[in-house]
């Protein structure tokens, strides 16, 4: 009873948010009257909402984004967290990939889109691509930060406690105590793909929510452009809460 | 529930390191100590003096640069299962819960699931924390951990356990209580117990044997054996001479830490 309270109290500030924005968006319409190919009233955009809900079109399109981002961030989660856990661990190692991360990292995501058209065509492979090297960084360096914020006295705890060998010591002891920061660079690369994602599909698909969009503008169709925007948005906050549901189950009840 | 303890060596150990402009810095000079089986040493001095460096090499975290420590004549080479340890700082795994944390060393040691249970059970239940077994770290209040910390430590049946200040962030009250709690799993379960401090009521409270060190570079300067009996009663006569005595040599020291630290106002001594 109480949780759902909450919920509700967490909730309000986001539906107070929408009504303003829908008031100043009708008001925008009222003082200067734009062209309905610029910017539909937003009766005229939830229509467009139904129509491609009702057509199915709209769970098509989420569905590939998603597909997209969820691939790349598994292939990331898979390289990024066991080269952190190593880039955190052993200074050697992070003295030797450090350089690399430090040159490639100020690099946009975005900037590879076209290398990752030349290599991989307009195909599910490029934008795979793309969601990768935007999901690598943050997962990775929260990784390493989460290895190298390990207390030193729990390492000596699980040392005098029986793990006298590197490998026990990594299992019991280094891997559930970076195991929050790991969550938490999980989270934040998932918003980062979940951007890089929309951005790929803009400049080369022909499905996806950045296809959507991308199209819709061609055809002069504003109403689409929003609806592939709102939706954008709403699976961006849904999956970013569900992250921060997995943050707070895995913090141990710290702050 | 009854391992041997075993006994102690020091023999001659020192310890300098560089400091970081690379000079070396002696923080430990040839320390020697023997220490008998099932014996209760608590070490004393003045901050900085290196006790606690010495019981970080005697749990096996980093090397002597001269001499080296024994137990029951083998040489300390790294940190070990049979060498227990409580940290000031409590070093309680936070994944894991309160019986989980006393049931780690015990899986470690290859114990089957249901008797690590029992075992972790028992020794809660001796440090009265029996009904938080199932409990998250952070519901705990500080000493509650470190009570959790000692169930932890002797779950193992360690020959020896090291206590780095275990008190040394409680209030006065819990302190008083935890260390009568020691006391009585001590004596009954009759470990070597290396004890560091820099609560002389603490030291005499506990100690047969009180060792002072020191200022840096840190060597033994005195050993007071302490023959008291358990329970010790701290407003007893002989307890205040044992802590005059005791604050009389520490005192020395603290003239000289605190002129090796570039201050010119040495206190004068407050007995306790």
């Amino acid at each position: 009873m109480s949780n759902t309270g909450k919920a509700l109290g967490q909730l309000l500030p986001l539906v107070w948010a929408v009504v303003a924005i829908l008031i100043v968006w009708q008001l925008v319409i009222a003082v200067f009257r734009p062209h309905v190919s610029l910017l539909p009233p937003p009766e005229l955009a939830a229509r467009e909402l139904w129509t491609l809900f009702a057509s199915g079109d709209l769970f098509v399109h989420s569905g590939t984004s998603l597909a997209r981002v969820l691939s790349a961030w598994c292939i990331t989660g898979a390289i990024a967290i066991p080269l952190g856990l190593a880039m955190g661990w052993s200074r050697r190692m992070e003295k030797i990939i450090d350089p690399f991360v430090e040159l490639f990292r100020p690099i946009s995501p975005l900037a590879w889109i076209p290398l990752a058209i030349l290599w991989f065509g307009i195909g599910e492979a490029g934008k795979v691509f793309v969601v990768c090297v935007a999901t690598f960084f943050p997962t990775l360096l929260s990784t390493i930060a989460g290895v190298k914020r390990i207390d030193p006295v729990l390492i000596h705890a699980g040392q005098v406690l029986g793990c006298t060998d590197q490998v026990s010591l990594f299992r019991k002891v280094i891997l559930p105590a970076a195991l929050p920061s790991i969550v938490v660079g999980m989270r934040i690369s998932f918003g980062t793909g979940w951007a890089a994602i929309i951005a790929a599909e803009l400049v080369a698909a022909r499905s996806g929510l950045g296809y959507l969009i991308a199209n819709g503008m061609e055809i002069l169709r504003a109403d689409k452009v929003l609806v592939g925007m709102v939706m954008i948005g709403v699976l961006g906050v849904c999956f970013d809460a569900f992250f921060r549901y997995l943050n707070r189950r895995y913090s141990w009840g710290e702050s | 529930m009854n391992t041997a303890s075993k006994p102690l060596s020091i023999r001659g150990i020192a310890k300098t390191y560089a400091s970081r402009t690379g000079e070396p810095v002696e923080a430990l000079k040839s320390i020697d100590l023997e220490i008998a089986a099932g014996e209760f040493v608590v070490i004393v001095g003045p901050s900085g003096c290196g006790k606690s460096t010495l019981l970080n090499m005697l749990a096996g975290f980093g090397e002597p640069s001269a001499g080296e420590a024994l137990v029951a004549g083998v040489t300390i080479r790294g940190p070990d299962i049979d060498r227990g340890m409580v940290f000031q700082s409590y070093a309680l795994f936070p994944w894991l819960t309160v019986a989980g944390n006393v049931e780690f060393g015990l899986e470690r040691k290859g114990v089957p699931r249901r008797q690590r249970r029992e075992i972790a059970l028992e020794c809660l239940g001796m440090v009265g924390l029996r009904d938080f077994a199932d409990r998250g770290i952070n519901e705990l209040s500080g000493g509650m951990k470190q009570r959790a910390a000692i169930a932890r430590a002797f779950a193992t049946e360690p020959s020896i356990i090291f206590m780095d200040e275990p008190f040394g962030a409680l209030d006065a009250l819990t302190r008083r209580f935890l260390q009568k709690q020691l006391l009585q799993i001590w004596r009954d379960h009759r470990k070597t117990v290396v004890f560091i401090t820099h609560s002389v009521p603490e030291a005499i409270t506990l100690a047969d044997r009180i060792a002072v060190m020191t200022a840096r570079p840190g060597r033994i300067k005195a050993i007071i054996s302490v023959d008291l009996a358990h329970p010790r009663d701290s407003t007893s006569d002989r307890f205040r001479d044992y802590e005059r005595a005791l604050y009389a040599e520490l005192d020395e020291e603290l003239v000289k830490t605190l002129a090796a630290e570039g201050r010119h106002t040495a206190p004068a001594a407050v007995p306790g």
